[in-house]
């Protein structure tokens, strides 16, 4: 970790995928503003003797990509509104208050987001003098507008989610989400673990990214512990990854056909699905791609001849899906213009992933520099331009094409299990990896005793879901809402954690 | 009529058609993307009889993943409750079952702490192909399997496991690079 | 219409399980199965610590030093395999992935130790 630094840091001119400063509180303002044309990617606070705020920076420019990490001590139980400079703040600002009791010093009203009402739970600081307030601030409710709560128990086969709809009767006037009935203590249950017992569960976070999720905490060890996986076992991650990618991409398409009614195409793409699952297990032994990651490397070879074999026709299937619903007007007249996000909303939201690259924005974590992606292959993020259900769609596959193609590259220049033991030292890191829905987080503290103090995991369900409500406003009316869910393809255990 | 006799009645009606309600206690989404699935071509539950609901007025089984929140506690008590007898309750995934999470604050740490669990299906994920295999058990159509298998393996070489298999499933040994 | 053409070329791709077996059931992750004759108590306590499901615990049978057995819970197993990589020459996969149980009880397996400690 670097020395102190005055009020001025500068992105550009430091070396290395990771810089750590030290602010101190009367500084942290400053500070902010001058970092506030980079991507606030996360935020959140260290319990001690006095609690730490660090805030995660990410530079996004194609060959200057990297992180900037402040750390703050904050003496008193404040510190500056951040999210009056940036908006990508105010989550954090609100799960901050609820599992330390910290706010921010305009005391501008809070809102619940990670922990469920009524409830004396563990809290991973001091527990907050108040409760927060419920989320329905702000919004309008004028004029015929009404409120309907829906969920969390929902249709068939999706998870549980809770939506407060707000609606003058087709229009969608405001939705707000609440996730804390999924609230599992993911990060309280961390501490005093090793990174290796963490790794189990940090996979079940959230399910559908578990290679990316996984990635992420391994590196942030690795990084805290000095640990250099060998390179074929990051190339077999990659290789994870990208059929990570892959199967989740079929899976959004099966969900936006089956939003819009098309069963035809909802069959297609879940043929393409189940193949891709498929793979996955002739592949790494497992369907959902558990157990590939650990901490030091990979545990698992893939069989490089089955992947060689199958991908092809899986990649074919959905290709063909692909194709013939682009093709299909009444699908397409759907998602054109449906759940349109702005570049400056994915921006001030600092949101990340297909949702972000549609709008136009060159969010990509594999284009920070350290990883098997640097050797091996040019990353371009895929982008769109219209920043609507379309768009994404579009982004998905261009990815998907470019996922294939990936995974050839790594599996021939060699991809095999291997793992680099981690000392029992202490220190921090920060890991990450580019999921489907989007750069996925993981900073750990180690103690001496090589094992956890603290343990942040933000899954990109955790970033993405505060622009849900934003996509679904402006002239989209109830049945857009499951489109535009499956455009984001997110999900509720990435967000609860 | 009996209750044997009601038995066999409930057994031969839902072996026929019945409605299958899905609760997600708090997973982590792949076992509702495998639940999901079930429907899909390659596995097709509508030909097997089985259909989901989206009402639990409407639904015969009611198939359960995740820990058991307690936060959720409430939804799954009423979810229950909406559903006419009789009904079937399967629990369903590593995480319903306890292989997850301990009894704390946070959760149960499995569904049988709240809900009167008839079948419990085991996985993480259970594969489509394990959930039928339930499904068919907790209909009474399929014979329960587990109950005479002793994971351990022979000195000969066989692995104590009687699932159909073509040929021996290859051996996933981790650690071998 | 070219959809109904397309979907008859490929053919049909549902399984025929129940009636049949599927092939595909072969690369599952299955629980393990264990040799008892390579299961010493120190080997089993190993086997315990690797589990991160508490599917496996090491009990003595009455207090007495060299018995014991390993009881297993499939509920709780995830297939995850840590167990048979701490120990290959004790545990090898099952293949079962038929596991639907109509009581808590059957799922749980004892495993003889070799019965001489070591």
């Amino acid at each position: 970790m670097t020395p102190d630094q005055a009020t001025t840091v500068k992105p550009s001119t430091v070396p290395g995928a990771v810089t750590t400063f030290q602010v101190s509180s009367p500084d942290l303002e400053a500070v902010v503003r001058d970092l506030a044309g980079l991507r606030l990617a996360d935020m959140f606070a260290s319990d001690g003797e006095q609690p730490t705020l660090r805030l995660v920076w990410a530079n996004d420019t194609a060959g200057q990509a990297g992180y900037i990490i402040t750390e703050t001590p904050l003496e008193n139980a404040e510190y500056p509104a951040l999210s009056d400079i940036t908006p990508a703040a105010f989550i954090e600002e609100c799960e901050i208050y609820e599992q330390f009791g910290i706010r921010p010093a305009t005391g501008k009203p809070l809102n619940r987001v990670m922990l469920p009402p009524h409830a004396d739970l563990p809290t991973l600081g001091r527990k907050p003098q108040t409760e927060p307030e419920e989320p329905h601030a702000p919004h309008l409710v004028g004029g015929q507008a009404f409120e309907f709560p829906f969920g969390p128990v929902r249709q068939a086969g999706v998870e549980s989610l809770y939506y407060g709809l707000v609606t003058s009767g087709e229009e969608v006037v405001d939705l707000y989400l609440f996730t804390w009935h999924k609230h599992r203590g993911l990060e309280w249950r961390l501490m005093g673990r090793t990174p290796e017992q963490a790794l189990f569960l940090a996979e079940r976070a959230e399910g559908l990214s578990a290679v990316a999720v996984g990635w992420a905490l391994a590196a942030a060890a690795e990084t805290a512990t000095g640990t250099r996986p060998p390179d074929q076992a990051q190339r077999a991650r990659a290789v994870a990854l990208e059929l990570e990618r892959l199967y989740n991409h079929a899976a959004a398409m099966a969900a936006l056909c089956q939003s819009t009614g098309l069963s035809v195409g909802q069959s297609a793409a879940e043929i393409a699905l189940e193949r891709l699952l498929r793979l996955n297990a002739r592949a790494f032994g497992h369907r959902y791609l558990f157990g590939v990651v650990s901490t030091g490397g990979a545990s698992r070879a893939p069989d490089a001849d089955a992947i060689r074999e199958d991908l092809p026709g899986a990649y074919g299937e959905f290709r063909r899906a692909a194709d013939a619903l682009l093709a299909t007007n009444s699908f397409v007249d759907r998602l054109e213009a449906t759940g349109i996000l702005t570049a400056g909303q994915a921006r001030d939201l600092g949101l990340v992933g297909p949702v972000a690259r549609a709008t136009g924005l060159t969010v990509d974590a594999r284009q920070v520099p350290g990883g098997p992606y640097e050797d091996e292959t040019c990353v371009a993020p895929a982008t769109g331009t219209a920043g609507d259900v379309l768009a994404r769609f579009t982004v998905m596959l261009a990815e998907a094409a470019e996922s294939v193609r990936m995974v050839g590259q790594f599996l021939d220049a060699g991809a095999g299990a291997g793992t680099a033991e981690l000392p029992r030292t202490g220190g921090c890191g920060l890991g990450w990896a580019e999921s489907p829905r989007g750069e996925a987080l993981a900073w750990v503290g180690l103690g001496d005793d090589g094992r956890i103090t603290r343990a942040r995991l933000r899954p990109a369900s955790a970033r993405n879901w505060r622009g849900f409500d934003d996509a679904c406003r402006s002239q989209n009316v109830f049945t857009d809402i499951p489109i535009i869910e499956a455009s984001f393809w997110l999900t509720a255990a990435g967000m609860a954690r | 009529m009996t209750e044997e006799e009601l038995r066999e009645t409930i057994a031969r009606q839902f072996g026929r058609s019945l409605h299958i309600r899905t609760l997600d206690t708090g997973s982590c989404a792949v076992c509702e993307q495998e639940i999901r699935l079930l429907a899909a071509p390659h596995y097709d539950l509508h030909r097997l009889g089985f259909f989901f609901t989206p009402a639990p007025r409407h639904a015969d089984l009611l198939l359960v993943t995740g820990p058991m929140i307690r936060a959720f506690e409430l939804a799954a008590r009423k979810t229950y409750d909406a559903m006419p007898g009789p009904k079937v309750v399967v629990a369903t995934g590593a995480c319903a079952l306890g292989g997850i999470y301990p009894r704390d604050p946070f959760t149960h740490g499995t569904v049988d702490a709240v809900l009167p669990v008839d079948v419990w299906i085991p996985g993480c994920p259970p594969s489509p192909l394990t959930l039928l295999h339930g499904l068919g058990v907790a209909v009474g159509r399929l014979a329960e399997k587990v109950r005479d298998l002793p994971f351990t393996a022979e000195p000969s070489g066989g692995s104590g496991g009687s699932s159909p298999r073509a040929s021996r499933a290859p051996e996933r040994v981790r650690g071998d690079s | 219409m070219l959809w109904f053409f397309r979907g008859i070329r490929r053919g049909v791709v549902t399984t025929h399980y129940p009636a049949r077996p599927d092939e595909s059931s072969r690369f599952l992750p299955t629980p393990p199965a264990f040799r008892p004759w390579a299961l010493t108590r120190s080997t089993a306590g190993r086997l315990e610590g690797a589990c991160p499901s508490g599917a496996l615990r090491l009990q003595d049978e009455d207090g007495e030093r060299g018995g014991g057995r390993l009881v297993f819970d499939v509920g709780r197993c995830t297939a995850c395999g840590r167990c048979a990589a701490e120990a290959p020459h004790a545990v090898t996969a099952s293949g079962a992935f038929e596991l639907a149980a109509t009581s808590r009880s059957v799922l749980i397996k004892i495993i003889p130790l070799r019965g001489e400690a070591r």
